[in-house]
């Protein structure tokens, strides 16, 4: 299918190139003034370009044309025959179709009282009027005729969503002011003051003694020093560690941690029970 | 004991009621503080001589971020944590050891009281040291 279509494509084209160029005979322009009266009426010449065409709020342009082939002595009907109206100024062009019949011959009124809604908002700069012919057997033309003056429009309508389609203004931040610490004396007095208590839990258990009678004993001494052990790892993540470090040498500490405290504890649940026996 | 002091405090022939009821309150307090005294073991003298550090640790660094800044805020509120935290676990081991409470913890040891209490402590750690910072 696919060699196929391009194959066919390929034919057209060799016979296009063959069949030659389209161009107009006898193309014809008429200005008509609102009371029927011809303001205007002139061939159009394709090599030398007419004179701008000014045309009235109520004036009627007429146009008519031959389409004809290079080879054959009547006219053709191509495919596409459009009139394509331009503003250079600002970008906006118009199509309007023309009806084109089969021997070639083609009529085209634009009455400014009732302008086509194809033609441009224009201001005050011309508007090119070209001639655009497509055609399947034939190739292309576009055929430059004439610049029209038209009364100016009413300015293209802004569409609704227009606002969002310019740059936003610039987003000025503002930002919190960096939090600044306190002066140092400040600082130092206030850490002095939250070290306080342990001054004070030092001097309260100085005044309980509370008696420990068997706090150096391995089971017990090996239970405070493992517990000892896991804070110890627990300072050094503060400063240094990873939490994966931590949490592989914090299990094995526990583990160590479980099985002295298990020994200790047993040990001192057996003195209890015993001692109260 | 207690009786005789308050007689010796208030006057026979008291000529306003308040200073009265401040010595009256002050009595409370001391007979209050002396029953407390002798009354309690030493051990749980022990462990509320380490609850009143708590307390004051804790009283001190709220008022630091109150009065100067809470500019760390997160070490602020591991510091704080660490202390309510500890002061919870350790409250919990002194009621659970308290010989007076025996018959609440019947199935809770002593010893199984003080290994809850470091396995508290330890996690409470390891996650104050987390987000101090």
């Amino acid at each position: 299918m696919g060699p196929q279509i391009l194959l066919s494509v390929l034919f057209c084209l060799i016979a296009a190139v063959h069949a030659g160029q389209l161009s107009l005979q006898s193309p014809k322009l008429t200005v008509v003034g609102p009371d029927g009266g011809k303001l205007r009426s002139e061939p159009i010449s394709l090599q030398k370009r007419a004179d701008p065409v000014v045309l009235g709020a109520n004036d009627i342009l007429k146009l008519t044309f031959q389409v004809t082939d290079q080879t054959s002595d009547g006219g053709v009907q191509p495919h596409q025959t459009f009139l394509r109206f331009f503003d250079s100024t600002t970008g906006e062009e118009g199509i309007q179709p023309v009806k084109v019949t089969p021997s070639g011959k083609a009529k085209f009124e634009l009455n400014m009282a009732k302008p086509p809604s194809s033609l441009p908002p224009s201001g005050t700069a011309p508007l090119r009027v070209s001639l655009l012919l497509g055609s399947f057997v034939h190739g292309p033309a576009a055929l430059d005729l004439f610049d029209l003056h038209v009364p100016p429009s009413a300015s293209a309508p802004v569409h609704p969503d227009e606002s969002f389609y310019h740059p936003r203004p610039e987003i000025a931040h503002t930002f919190r002011p960096e939090p600044k610490l306190p002066p140092r004396f400040v600082s130092a007095f206030f850490a002095a003051l939250v070290l306080a208590p342990w001054v004070v839990l030092f001097g309260l258990w100085g005044a309980v003694k509370p008696s420990v009678p068997h706090l150096f004993s391995p089971s017990i001494l090996s239970f405070v020093l493992s517990l000892a052990l896991i804070e110890g790892l627990l300072l050094w993540y503060w400063v240094e560690l990873r939490l994966g470090h931590i949490l592989l040498y914090g299990s094995g500490a526990a583990a160590l941690a479980l099985l002295t405290g298990k020994q200790a504890l047993v040990g001192i649940a057996a003195r209890r029970t015993g001692s109260s026996k | 004991m207690a009786g005789s002091k308050s007689s010796s405090s208030t006057p026979k022939h008291a000529p306003s009621t308040k200073p009265a009821l401040s010595s009256q309150s002050s009595v409370a307090l001391q007979s209050l503080w002396s029953a407390y005294h002798d009354a309690t073991p030493s051990r749980l003298k022990f462990i509320d001589s380490f609850l009143v550090f708590l307390i004051l640790s804790g009283v001190i660094q709220f008022v630091y971020c109150v009065l100067v800044t809470s500019f760390p805020f997160n070490a602020f509120l591991a510091g704080f944590a660490s202390t309510v935290g500890q002061f919870v676990l350790t409250a919990s081991l002194r009621s659970q050891v308290n010989s007076v409470n025996r018959a609440l913890f019947k199935d809770v040891s002593p010893e199984r009281a003080f290994a809850d209490f470091v396995v508290g402590s330890v996690v409470l750690h390891f996650f104050v040291f987390n987000f101090l910072g």
